[in-house]
């Protein structure tokens, strides 16, 4: 079938609306940490502490069998202050989340154009692979926020994403084609789906734990009456506890979805070269990427490694992710050398 | 070995520094103890990673020895040396092997006893209720007018329902719950070891093949078909599915403008096989991502090419060559293939030629090269050749290289040849003409009998790892006595014996606020616990992550204040005003 060039226009052009919106999105989430002053250690006030806690006992009520819990007049009225404080609050930050949820909806958008005008799955080079596992890592980013009130890390994921879509928009940008015949198999939408779902949420895992090596430095700098030149932004994160325990939720999420993707790759290796482990870069780098993510969830639940040696194993873990990504495509060949980069 | 924190915990507090004096035995209970400890585990399966690195930076033998020969001229002085480190066979090193059988020893050593113990809890009652409840990392209290046994009752019945194991005592009722997480952990690990049994499974009874096949020819499975052989350790001649395969026909498409020009689209290779000998004939396609499987053998399309056809005749004028040769694509994109043929037995002297053949020719600036991968325009050309091609001599040769050592350059036209055009050699050594191109496949031929465990493993593994992920260990107990005026206190008290992601207190609240619920309220007098009702664990325990302690303490204090201020002490537990009181800080910021 050829390729609908119309259609591929239409999708560069939503994934440059994506990008666009995703950039005014960071300046928002930037603004509401420069002139928000309702929310100074967001996670440590005692208010935010009574927003929270008594809606999510209410939401894990109302779906077991007590229904007697929420009836409770006090519940009750707390159900309805918490439907409100589950979206975001103030002027910047509302201003934001919207751009950002505009964003992903402009790179949702983008996707599917670009699968109809190629009549396949849209995830057949470099190029898409990038935009794929971007709009996920926003995917992760919203979900946070509504489902564990982590609109802090707005600022901090759009950055990376930001950066990672403008350079795969102008440096990697492939027109929309067709695929070589070892990629035309059903097996890419689910190999690569779940390493593109993988990959979103090690992202985001990555960039909180970033985040929490530094408010966890910048609270011991507190602590020793030594504040650093971050902490009046770090000041609008969460107890470094919290930052931890979003990561490791992500991490929990990522590794078993990467297992899997790992698992189909291999299942699809079999049956594209006839062998299901054959130790090509890019398997041998994944399995590194997946060894090491182990490390991580071992040291965290040991005694004297949690903590901050952990995040650090974390973060190799995400650098050696990175390379499979990027750098195994660039500098090394091997069989799964069709990112359209040589 | 496992991310189950209590045992992670009790594994590094085992870990003892290096013994005074011990017994042989005792060295031995030392060593072991060391390899199945967590940090040890943690440090083979980094050592495991670094090892990794070199297989995928380095040529290896087992995937592309042509880069490794290749790697050898390039850097002669190293290349031996790192050979000698077995860093050219990363995989199958002695080192690599050293390292993930340490793992897996360590990882056994971890997993067996955990079974064990497993089995015992499965057996084992939930332990008595501790006396103190409000030590516990969760913990709720209130007042009814309910008698104490029929109170522990509803708990009972409460946590019964929610498929808890209990047991009970005086007063007390203590339960458990989720036993299946470590069910999942072991599966896992167990699963990995399954795996790696797999693989090896695979490594001594399957076998892998190569053949090259022009269109045109057929192969019988057998070991001397094969161009390449490498049967596993277990595997005999005999041991081979006696399938026979033809190859009819051939086609590739190509995307043939754009942007995309030269990108294969598609490949399909028409043949027909039989299982054995006599058996009925069947046809059929062959494609890339779509492998034949006969008599549990899988057949795979890997690779294509030009086979031209010659025809050499010698000096004497009897025809000494007559058929395809085999081409090797020097040029994925075009297509543009080299090959040579050799023909020992012509007279009066042996001849060599190296060919280049172009799929599309076209003048590229006085130099001829291909300009598509199809054969739109095909033209060979050749260097003759002759002396002693040496095939006399023990040495074994490539079919697809020319030794020019010891031969003679004939002097030939440069003129490359269309189909049926002939070129007359010099000095009455004979003619050549090319009649036209074949193409050929290459097939891969595998047999993995370890296929399907390591699959079944696989899923059993992933299986295990979500159920670890998802299940949490718990435990849940009441108390109740009965109060000088009548009426009854009620303790609740819980822990997580694996919640590293956290969740337990809003299930441990949600417990807490049905049974409440359901116990009628003994509203005559304010209930003031002894202890303070709201113990959290941020406040109650040093803080388990660095630099959390202080902030969470605070914000600790500052519920505490927060859950006083609104109560005011006015009866609010018999009331039922505040299950806020119950729920810890920490799960609050976190919203969970």
């Amino acid at each position: 079938m050829p390729i609908n060039a119309s259609l591929g226009d239409l999708s560069n052009g939503l994934l440059l609306v994506a990008v666009v919106l995703y950039a005014l999105a960071m300046l928002c989430y930037a603004s509401d940490f420069a002139f928000a002053r309702h929310r100074i250690m967001a996670g440590l006030t005692d208010t935010t502490v009574a927003e929270v806690a008594v809606p999510e006992l209410v939401a894990a009520g109302s779906g077991g069998p007590a229904t007697n819990v929420t009836a409770s007049p006090p519940s009750a009225t707390s159900a309805a202050g918490e439907r409100a404080s589950r979206w975001p609050s103030g002027f910047w930050l509302r201003l934001a989340f919207g751009l950002t949820c505009a964003g992903l909806t402009a790179h949702l958008a983008a996707i599917l154009a670009r699968g109809i005008a190629e009549h396949r799955t849209p995830w057949g080079n470099m190029y898409e692979f990038i935009a794929a596992f971007t709009c996920m890592a926003v995917l992760v980013l919203v979900a946070a926020s509504v489902r564990y009130r982590a609109y802090y890390m707005g600022l901090f994921v759009m950055i990376p994403i930001v950066f990672g879509l403008g350079i795969d928009l102008t440096v990697l940008y492939t027109p929309a084609g067709s695929l070589v015949p070892a990629l035309q198999s059903y097996w890419i939408a689910i190999h690569v789906t779940a390493m593109i779902v993988a990959i979103g949420l090690f992202i985001f895992g990555a960039v909180v734990t970033t985040m929490y090596l530094l408010a966890s430095r910048s609270v011991r700098r507190l602590a020793a009456d030594q504040p650093s030149w971050s902490a009046g932004i770090l000041r609008h994160l969460p107890a470094p506890a919290v930052l931890d325990r979003l990561s490791y939720r992500s991490i929990l999420f990522a590794f078993p979805v990467w297992t899997f993707g790992v698992m189909a790759g291999a299942i699809w290796a079999d049956h594209a070269w006839g062998r299901y482990w054959g130790w090509d870069p890019k398997e041998t780098w994944s399995f590194i990427t997946w060894v090491v993510y182990a490390m991580f969830l071992h040291a965290r639940a040991t005694a004297g490694w949690r903590g901050r040696r952990a995040a650090a194993i974390q973060l190799i873990g995400f650098g050696c992710l990175l390379f499979n990504v990027i750098g195994v495509n660039i500098w090394i060949s091997g069989l799964h050398s069709y990112a359209g980069m040589g | 070995m496992t991310a189950t924190e209590d045992d992670a915990t009790t594994a590094d507090v085992s870990t003892p520094g290096r013994p005074v004096s011990l017994g042989p035995a005792g060295w031995l209970r030392w060593g072991w103890r060391q390899l199945t400890s967590m940090r040890t585990a943690l440090i083979l399966l980094f050592l495991l990673a670094i090892a990794s690195v070199p297989g995928s930076v380095l040529p290896q033998q087992g995937i592309d020895p042509a880069a490794v020969s290749q790697y050898y001229q390039s850097h002669p002085a190293l290349a031996p040396f790192l050979n000698r480190l077995s860093l050219f066979n990363v995989f199958a090193a002695p080192w690599f092997a050293a390292i993930y059988l340490l793992l897996f020893a360590s990882l056994a050593g971890c997993v067996l006893p955990r079974t064990v113990r497993l089995v015992g809890s499965a057996r084992q009652q939930p332990p008595r209720a501790p006396a103190n409840l409000a030590r516990l990392p969760a913990s709720a209290s209130y007042v009814t007018a309910t008698a104490p046994a029929q109170a522990l009752q509803q708990a009972r019945a409460l946590l019964t329902a929610r498929r808890f194991r209990i047991s009970e005592g005086d007063g007390w009722v203590s339960a458990e719950k989720g036993y299946l997480r470590e069910v999942g952990n072991l599966l896992f690990h167990v699963a990995l070891l399954a795996l790696l049994f797999s693989v090896g499974l695979g490594g001594i009874f399957g076998y892998k093949a190569n053949r090259l096949l022009v269109v045109g020819q057929g192969f019988a499975n057998t070991p001397t078909a094969l161009d390449v052989f490498r049967p596993g350790r277990l595997v005999g001649p005999g041991n081979l599915a006696p399938f026979e395969i033809n190859l009819h026909g051939f086609s590739a498409k190509y995307v043939s403008s754009g942007p995309e020009l030269d990108q294969p689209l598609s490949y399909d290779a028409s043949l027909t096989y039989a299982d054995r000998p006599g058996t009925p004939v069947r046809r059929y396609q062959l494609q890339v991502n779509h492998p034949l499987v006969v008599d549990g053998v899988s057949v795979y399309l890997i690779g294509h090419g030009y086979a031209p056809i010659f025809k050499v005749t010698d000096g004497t004028g009897t025809v000494r060559w007559d058929g395809p040769v085999p081409f090797i694509p020097v040029d994925q994109t075009t297509l543009t293939s080299e090959g040579v043929i050799k023909v020992p037995d012509a007279k009066p002297g042996q001849l060599g030629f190296a060919g280049v053949f172009l799929p599309s020719a076209i003048d590229a600036g006085g130099r001829l090269a291909s300009a598509f991968p199809a054969a739109l325009n095909p033209r060979v050309s050749l260097v003759g050749f002759t002396g002693n091609l040496g095939m006399n001599s023990s040495q074994a040769q490539s079919v697809y290289q020319l030794d020019t050592t010891g031969l003679r350059q004939l002097p030939m036209q440069a003129e490359p040849l269309a189909a049926g055009q002939s070129m007359k050699l010099p000095d009455g050594l004979g003619t050549v003409t090319y009649l036209g191109y074949q193409q050929w496949v290459s097939l891969a031929i595998t047999y993995d009998p370890g296929q399907l465990p390591a699959l079944l493993s696989g899923i059993a593994a992933l299986a295990g790892l979500i159920l670890s992920f998802l299940i949490r260990r718990r435990r849940v107990f009441v108390r109740a006595t009965a109060a000088a005026d009548g009426s009854t206190e009620v303790w609740l008290g819980g822990l997580a014996r694996s919640d590293a992601a956290g969740g337990f207190e809003t299930e441990f609240s949600e417990l807490a606020e049905l049974l409440r619920a359901e116990l009628p309220a003994a509203a005559e007098r304010p209930f003031v616990p002894e202890r303070g009702e709201v113990v959290t664990p941020a406040a109650a325990a040093p803080a388990e992550h660095d630099g959390a302690s202080a902030q969470a303490r605070a914000s600790a204090d500052g519920q505490q204040a927060a859950v006083t201020d609104t109560a005011g002490g006015s009866g609010h537990l018999g009331t039922g005003v505040s299950p806020v009181s119950t729920v810890s800080p920490r799960a609050s910021t976190d919203g969970e």
